[in-house]
């Protein structure tokens, strides 16, 4: 049944593109059919990606030559351990994300939008599994232009003043970062010769040492352009207007994905080209780790002054991606594989999140943090899963966010950087501070005058099914995280041997 | 005095490097929305530019298979052309889509200044 898959990995790509193409036509032909067969095709997608992470588990890695040209001349496609982690953690979210919005959408977006928002929500999800899965790098640039467009596309799919100006500015700031990049590949390829990721790291071992002042340029174009699209600290000014002001499926999606992306993108180049020595040399991985704390704490606290919900917890992410290039900077097996953990850990609490504001926004009409009194009971369901999701960020045990946090402090005592324990443990409590009182208001502030009943959530079924669905992983993969982190920790030993 | 000749016969990456700056230059002071457009396309034409010279050889012909070659006739390095074609289709359509998007903040606010976007902003 999955030999043609497994045969030709790059057909998943392709399949979700070629369906994305046919929205329009389904909307315009039978406009409620639409939502089914985004979510039929995302269904196949996340049973296909589950199949190659069985696949994965036992050991096995699958290399395609696309077109028959193979390696060092065509592109070549990898389904290696961090690939199917990303392929399997990007299907689900976009499952969710794509079921939560079949009744949300209309709501959300401009009715005649609805067969396009599905067309650039599927775009979005084929080229990010595109660029987890390429083994080239100019292949990779293509599919990072593609995400931007179309991740703008989505900020943009709302309309109105604030979510225009805010998708230019995210556009601007991308297309800048691409530009970087896509500089760092060309001076790569001037030294090299070659395009491919391995054949790239095999030249590069044997002609660094002639270009030590390049080596120093093409770390930093690197990370000052992966950085602006993945929102490290100082250059995260475009994410919270862009996630704010988006529609809620797009937030939760750009939350959750599309920034993880780079950062995988990342992690590829700098450790399957550069290697950690490199970087440990170079300072480049100090760099990386004073940033990520900087984020941790920075984010947090501007988190901390926001009172649009959206807002908070777009500042959230901020912090939130700071945990991921502190798993990438310590350097240690564990450290490191925690971080790649926090990526599904981080999408789908976020992800949680954001779809609960878009409940309570569309329930209440409330967009800010402290008019909330009493909503736990109006709201049991969506308030239920927001907690969940709060407290498993905040990073209590039995939820998937202390997973995280308990391997990236072991990871910081492994690499011989305690500190870094503490800097979790602070982070920790700042995350409770702007998170508890949310909840604490939500189920323990009551009006006297007007004592309030326990009635159920009025959302439609989609909304609040996919909700109780996250809050269940939520719970799942911190009782039993086993799955993820042993892929996890499969990636983290390929990438430092 | 050795690396002014140094740059001389490189001097495609040197006006590379250069527009490269402009570019990001434009892009970051001008409050004219259209400038910062033309500041990104500056920038990624300059890379353009570093790519297309990196396989150039002066004197080589293009490798085609219509032409007979020697062993000593020299021939320009095809594939940072393809890549560079596939780029421009890129840039081109980010740019259509940045305009478009200039097109509804005209409407919105009826400016394409950035600080006079600011001020109305601050005024609601």
């Amino acid at each position: 049944m999955f030999t043609i898959w497994e045969a030709h990995p790059p057909l998943l790509v392709l399949f979700v593109l070629m369906a994305a193409l046919l929205m329009p036509a389904i909307f315009h032909f039978r406009p409620q059919l639409c939502g089914a067969a985004a979510l039929t095709v995302l269904f196949i997608a996340l049973f296909v990606s589950l199949n190659f992470v069985r696949l994965t588990l036992e050991g096995r890695v699958l290399s395609y030559a696309v077109g028959g040209w193979p390696a060092p001349w065509g592109i070549e496609v990898l389904i290696e351990p961090l690939s199917t982690f990303m392929l399997a953690v990007i299907s689900f979210i976009a499952l969710i994300t794509i079921f939560y919005s079949t009744s949300a959408l209309e709501w959300e977006v401009p009715e005649a939008g609805i067969g396009w928002y599905y067309t650039t929500f599927l775009l979005l999800v084929a080229s990010m599994k595109g660029m987890v899965i390429t083994n080239d790098l100019f292949n990779m640039y293509v599919f990072i232009e593609v995400v931007g467009i179309s991740a703008c596309a989505l900020v943009l799919a709302k309309g109105g003043r604030e979510a225009t100006e805010a998708a230019f500015k995210y556009l601007l700031l991308a297309t800048v970062g691409s530009g970087f990049v896509l500089m760092g590949i060309a001076l790569l390829y001037m030294v090299t010769g070659n395009l491919n990721i391995a054949f790239v790291a095999r030249e590069f071992k044997q002609v660094y040492p002639q270009y030590p002042h390049l080596v120093w340029t093409v770390l930093s174009f690197f990370l000052v352009g992966f950085g602006i699209k993945a929102a490290l600290f100082p250059l995260h000014v475009w994410l919270p207007d862009a996630h704010s002001s988006a529609p809620t499926p797009s937030s939760a999606i750009l939350s959750g994905l599309v920034v993880k992306v780079y950062i995988v993108a990342l992690l590829k180049f700098y450790f399957l080209i550069f290697g950690f020595e490199l970087l440990d040399q170079l300072l480049i991985r100090q760099l990386i780790l004073l940033m990520a704390s900087a984020a941790i704490v920075a984010g947090s606290m501007f988190a901390f002054a926001q009172l649009n919900l959206k807002r908070r917890l777009a500042y959230s992410s901020v912090a939130q991606i700071g945990y991921i290039f502190l798993g990438i900077g310590l350097g240690s097996t564990i450290g490191l594989a925690a971080g790649i953990l926090h990526i599904f850990n981080h999408a789908v609490m976020k992800t949680c999140l954001f779809l609960a504001a878009g409940a309570i926004y569309r329930q209440t009409g409330e967009k800010y943090v402290n008019r909330l009194q009493g909503i736990g009971y109006s709201m049991p369901l969506t308030m239920g899963a927001f907690s969940i999701a709060a407290l498993s960020m905040v990073g209590l045990p039995l939820l998937s966010g202390f997973i995280s946090k308990w391997y990236l402090a072991l990871g910081s005592i492994e690499a011989g950087m305690p500190m870094f324990v503490g800097l979790i443990i602070l982070s920790g409590l700042l995350n409770g501070s702007y998170f508890l009182p949310i909840i604490w208001q939500a189920f323990f502030v009551v009006d006297q005058h007007e004592p309030k009943t326990l009635t159920m959530d009025k959302l439609p079924f989609s909304m609040s099914a996919s909700l109780v669905v996250l809050a269940l992983v939520i719970i799942y993969f911190g009782v039993w995280p086993q799955l993820p982190l042993s892929l996890a920790l499969k990636a983290a030993n390929l990438f430092l041997p | 005095m050795d690396i002014f000749f140094r740059v001389m016969a490189n001097y495609p990456y040197f006006v590379a490097m250069v527009l490269f700056c402009i570019g990001i230059y434009a892009i970051l002071s001008r409050a004219n929305l259209m400038k910062k457009i033309i500041g990104i396309n500056i920038m990624i034409n300059a890379i353009f530019l570093l790519l297309i010279s990196s396989g150039n050889i002066r004197g080589g012909i293009a490798p085609l298979q219509a032409v007979e070659l020697t062993p000593e006739q020299l021939y320009v390095n095809p594939l940072p052309a393809a890549l560079v074609l596939t780029g421009i289709v890129v840039s081109l359509s980010v740019t259509a889509f940045a305009l478009s998007i200039v097109i509804k903040i005209n409407d919105y606010y009826g400016t394409i200044e950035v600080n006079e976007i600011l001020e109305i902003r601050s005024r609601q």
